[in-house]
């Protein structure tokens, strides 16, 4: 095993299938479980030949998202969980993320997902409040999502999320922080908490266009920003990143990969991967002289990804080389967004410095991190750092 | 080619009056463009002309004609630049023609640019055609526009030629007029050469192309020749002529038009009005009417990235060899940079060089707000001029600051005269006399300070005319004025490149414009963004633009960073735009506001 290989520790899946399409969503999900059979049995094949062409990789994270996985049958999920540990060596202690909807959880489902060897769940809560939910296009309601992480807990799974979603038209602050507080109560030990935002290509695309729909102004969506700061750190939820608040000791540690700019695989229609240039070649990518390393995406389609694993190919839809200027940039960019900060070169400190002046950066040596007010700009605090040059 | 076979013409037409479609006509109708290589508008040459549809460079072309007395004539036809900024260029090319076509849009009637060209012809003693154009239009009134020939102008419209250029009518009836009616030149065959020089073009791998009429002798390869106004000599190595395409020829003799080249490296060397003469035999006298041309308009032209500097300098090197009336020299700004202070023609040539520059050197710019060039007493006596507002010495030593004055013409439709005479006033303007003229037009003449010309004018003259007014100006002499310069502080910083010398009276008003404009064109920065306008050190005005409150993206996307990248890079682009003074990123119009203040 190379060193290059030995970095990557994460693997990426991704299963499509939700109940409905929600309003605001952009990514890759189809109504139905329909060819959910055939499509499982295609993503353990490109697991599989993944594994051929990667080696066995000592995997210490795994993140099984969609769509909506809690959709497909359980059995379905306990073969590719099984194929993975299968083809790659899993850490005893490795965690194990698994996206679920509350209307297709119980505690029996839960239960097999545990078996499978699944040890954390997140859960696709978004908000209490009918109106809201009934505007996400959500199908679930507020008892239901909230039975859900009970249904969880009982099955035995001590990490939980709950993904939340403020920015909502028409959801004021004062229920903003109610759907917070009793998400809160529930006990989850994990909370995200993401501003809606306007897709190109989703039905809240379209009704915005129109003008049936008018998008949270950026003030107040800041302002329900800072209302999830303070109501979840006082209920000791760190913020360690800048939607994400977490229990001591139960930080997503998949999604830490990503914000660390680390290296992961990935199989499943739309998926994303990052993997070092050797690794990247190893799976059949062109790899640019030059280039550290390569992120690659899957394409969209569903039937267009089983007759490309079929046929014995690489499903993957586009690729970009990171080389050495690049890859400074996108450290610096996910780095910011976590409250431990990031390291900085020293010919950006004097614009550290500046922004240290304005209120909107901590310096600590050769490590910044934003402020609550260099959050709230965090692009242009970015932009700044990384200077305006091209990668 | 026998004199009396010669004729040589050019055409006089205002903007979209059909200048270029008659021309392509004329080509096609003497078969110099086989019409399966017809492009349209085969005369103007760069992409900015035929965009803008206006000529820049004056281009000759030589049609073989044979008329219906059986005889083959050759006529040379000599395209003059459509606009007041090329007002010395135009006459440099009537003084190459006996006669001129005036092209005039039988639905739009006589407009003050053309009406300053035709009295260019007449001063030359060209023999003007006139040409009612666009008459298979159905609004076209030809009977109208045929009076007001006749009485605007002053010449005889009765032969006055009926034309459809895009439909080809008349075509045939404007070229058998050239050959009757204009005369064909006159000149000393057997004379020592005297050549007028009307237009050069630097070719990369050719040099200095000169575009030439000859008055008296005859140049040919091999000849050494003398450029009058600067002595420099150079041995010709072809001549030739436009057909359209460069073709080379013997020799050019008295009467005809051409060119010739002679391994000419910079266009001041072959400036339009010289008159070449042969080296070894020369004539003692120069042709009439050369003049140096001076830039009216001056402007700082800085690079937003300050390493592109030299790729600037390079640049308008590159556009000088084809320009010799771009002038520049090095300029540094306290906010900009370093740069170049540029003096233009006019407001157009400015805009041409930029544009040029932006586009064919692929430089991103900012160009300051343009200005003219003030004369000032000082106490002491001395007299110095000043193109640059950030020059103007401390107020303490001026005596008096004097502005470049002009005579403006406006013709407009009655309806609007009220609208345009506020608009004058509004622009410090001396109202001077008002003529009536068939079809219900007015026109105005003005005395105006170039310093307001310069200033968005043109633009609310067709704003508030419904684009139907048309102007014409020449500058009359210098005038001293309460003029103050108005400096602006953004983010407490003074800005040099956005100060300006304005008229006491209405610099307070001016400042508040600016200041409210400013706000609108800064975006939110991280901070709060103070804009004050100041006449010397007191604050007249001040607007602010208030902190940024959220930029910042939510979600992370899964592993999906390329796209986050790109959302960020997306951003990047456009601050790429904006130049960084002390804190405040402003973008590249915020430079050029000051051209816009009239807008609501």
């Amino acid at each position: 095993m190379t060193t290059a290989r030995g970095d990557v520790g994460s693997l990426y899946l991704h299963i499509p299938f939700c109940e409905r399409k929600c309003e605001y969503c952009d990514f890759t999900s189809v109504a139905g479980a329909t060819g959910s059979d055939a499509y499982m049995e295609a993503l353990c094949t490109e697991v599989r030949r993944l594994g051929e062409r990667l080696g066995r990789l000592s995997l210490d994270t795994v993140f099984i998202g969609g769509g909506t996985p809690s959709l497909v049958d359980p059995e379905l999920l306990a073969g590719l969980v099984a194929t993975v540990r299968n083809t790659f060596s899993v850490a005893v202690d490795a965690e194990v993320t698994m996206e679920a909807n509350p209307s297709s959880v119980s505690t029996g489902r839960a239960r097999a997902w545990k078996a499978a060897g699944v040890n954390r769940i997140s859960l696709g809560v978004q908000s209490l409040e009918a109106d809201a939910l009934s505007f996400l296009g959500r199908v679930h309601d507020a008892d239901r999502a909230l039975a859900a992480v009970g249904e969880v807990r009982a099955a035995g799974f001590t990490s939980i999320n709950c993904d939340l979603i403020y920015a909502v038209p028409g959801l004021g602050d004062t229920r903003w922080r109610r759907t917070l507080e009793r998400v809160v109560a529930a006990g989850p030990t994990h909370i995200s908490c993401y501003e809606l935002t306007v897709e190109p290509g989703t039905p809240l695309h379209t009704q915005v266009r129109r003008g049936l729909v008018k998008p949270v102004e950026g003030v107040r969506s800041m302002r329900q920003h800072r209302i999830a700061v303070e109501v979840l750190e006082r209920a000791g939820y760190a913020q360690y990143e800048v939607s994400n608040f977490a229990l001591p000791g139960e930080e997503c540690r998949h999604n830490l990969v990503y914000w660390h700019n680390g290296y992961y695989a990935a199989a499943g229609v739309g998926a994303h991967g990052h993997l070092p240039a050797e690794a990247a070649a190893a799976i059949g990518l062109d790899v640019e002289a030059g280039a550290v390393s390569m992120r690659y995406w899957h394409g969209r389609g569903i039937a267009a990804y089983g007759r490309a694993v079929g046929a014995g190919l690489l499903p993957v839809a586009g690729s970009e080389p990171v080389g050495p200027g690049m890859r400074e940039q996108e450290r610096v960019m996910l780095g910011l967004r976590l409250r431990e900060g990031v390291r900085i070169g020293a010919s950006s400190l004097v614009e550290a410095r500046a922004l240290e002046g304005l209120g909107l950066l901590a310096v600590d040596g050769d490590r910044v991190r934003a402020t609550a007010r260099g959050e709230a700009v965090l692009n242009q605090v970015t932009l700044r750092l990384i200077g305006d040059q091209a990668a | 080619m026998r004199l009396d076979r010669i004729r040589n013409f050019s055409i006089i037409a205002h903007i979209d009056h059909g200048k270029s479609t008659l021309a392509d006509r004329l080509l096609e109708a003497t078969g110099t463009v086989a019409l399966r290589d017809m492009q349209d508008q085969v005369l103007d040459q760069l992409d900015l002309e035929r965009e803008r549809g206006i000529t820049i460079k004056a281009q000759a072309v030589r049609l073989a004609y044979t008329a219906s007395d059986g005889i083959t004539y050759e006529l040379n036809l000599i395209d003059t630049p459509g606009h007041v900024d090329f007002a010395y260029e135009v006459s440099r090319s009537l003084a190459a023609c006996e006669g001129a076509l005036l092209v005039v849009d039988a639905t739009q009637g006589v407009e003050a640019q053309t009406l300053a060209n035709v009295y260019q012809a007449i001063d030359n003693h060209l023999e003007v055609i006139p040409v009612i154009n666009k008459i298979d239009l159905a609004n076209a009134d030809a009977e109208l526009v045929r009076r007001e020939i006749e009485e605007v102008i002053g010449i005889p419209a009765d032969d006055a030629i009926l034309t459809s250029a895009r439909q080809g009518i008349g075509i045939d009836l404007v070229l058998e007029a050239i050959v009757k009616r204009v005369p064909p030149p006159k000149g000393d065959p057997g004379g020592s050469l005297r050549a007028l020089i009307f237009d050069a073009k630097y070719d990369a791998y050719r040099g200095v192309v000169v575009y030439v009429r000859i008055v008296d002798g005859r140049i040919a390869a091999g000849m050494r020749i003398r450029m009058m106004n600067n002595k420099s000599e150079f041995v010709v190595d072809e001549v030739g002529v436009f057909a359209p395409a460069m073709s080379p020829v013997d020799e050019l003799l008295c009467g005809e038009v051409g060119y010739f080249i002679a391994s000419i490296k910079n266009v001041r060397d072959s400036k339009v009005g010289d008159t070449v003469t042969d080296a070894a035999h020369p004539t003692t006298h120069p042709l009439p009417g050369y003049r140096a041309v001076t830039p009216m308009v001056y402007a700082g032209i800085f690079p937003v990235d300050s390493d592109d500097v030299t790729d600037l300098k390079e640049a308008l090197q590159r556009l000088n060899l084809n320009d010799a009336s771009l002038i520049f020299e090095p300029e540094s700004s306290a906010a900009l940079g370093f740069g170049f202070r540029c003096g233009f023609l006019g407001l157009l040539h400015m805009e041409i060089v930029q544009e040029r520059l932006e586009r064919e050197f692929n430089l991103s710019l900012i160009t300051t707000a343009p200005t003219v060039e003030y004369r000032v007493r000082l106490r002491s006596g001395e007299v110095i001029a000043i193109d640059n507002p950030e020059m103007l010495p401390d107020a303490s030593h001026i005596d008096a600051i004097e502005e470049p004055r002009t005579k403006a013409t406006i013709i407009v439709p009655s309806t609007y005269v009220g609208a345009i005479m506020e608009l004058c006033q509004e622009r410090r303007g001396e109202f001077q006399h008002m003529d009536y003229q068939p079809g219900d037009r007015v026109a105005l003449t003005y005395d105006l300070p170039l310093g307001e010309i310069i200033h968005d004018f043109y633009d609310q003259l067709k704003s508030r005319s419904r684009g139907y007014a048309s102007l014409d100006y020449e500058i009359t002499g210098f005038r001293a004025e309460s003029l103050v310069k108005l400096d602006i502080l953004v983010g407490g910083q003074r800005v040099d490149a956005l100060s300006m010398i304005v008229h006491r009276d209405r610099a307070n008003a001016h400042g508040r414009k600016l200041a409210e404009r400013l706000r609108k064109l800064i975006p939110r920065q991280l901070f709060e963004v103070p804009i004050q306008a100041a006449i010397g050190g007191k604050i007249v005005a001040r607007e602010t633009v208030s902190a940024m409150r959220k930029d910042v993206l939510a979600k992370c996307y899964g592993g999906d960073i390329t796209r986050k990248r790109k959302l960020l890079e997306k951003q990047r682009e456009g601050k790429r735009r904006m130049k960084r003074v002390g804190n405040v990123e402003i973008p590249q119009e915020a430079f050029m506001a000051v051209l816009k203040m009239d807008e609501q």
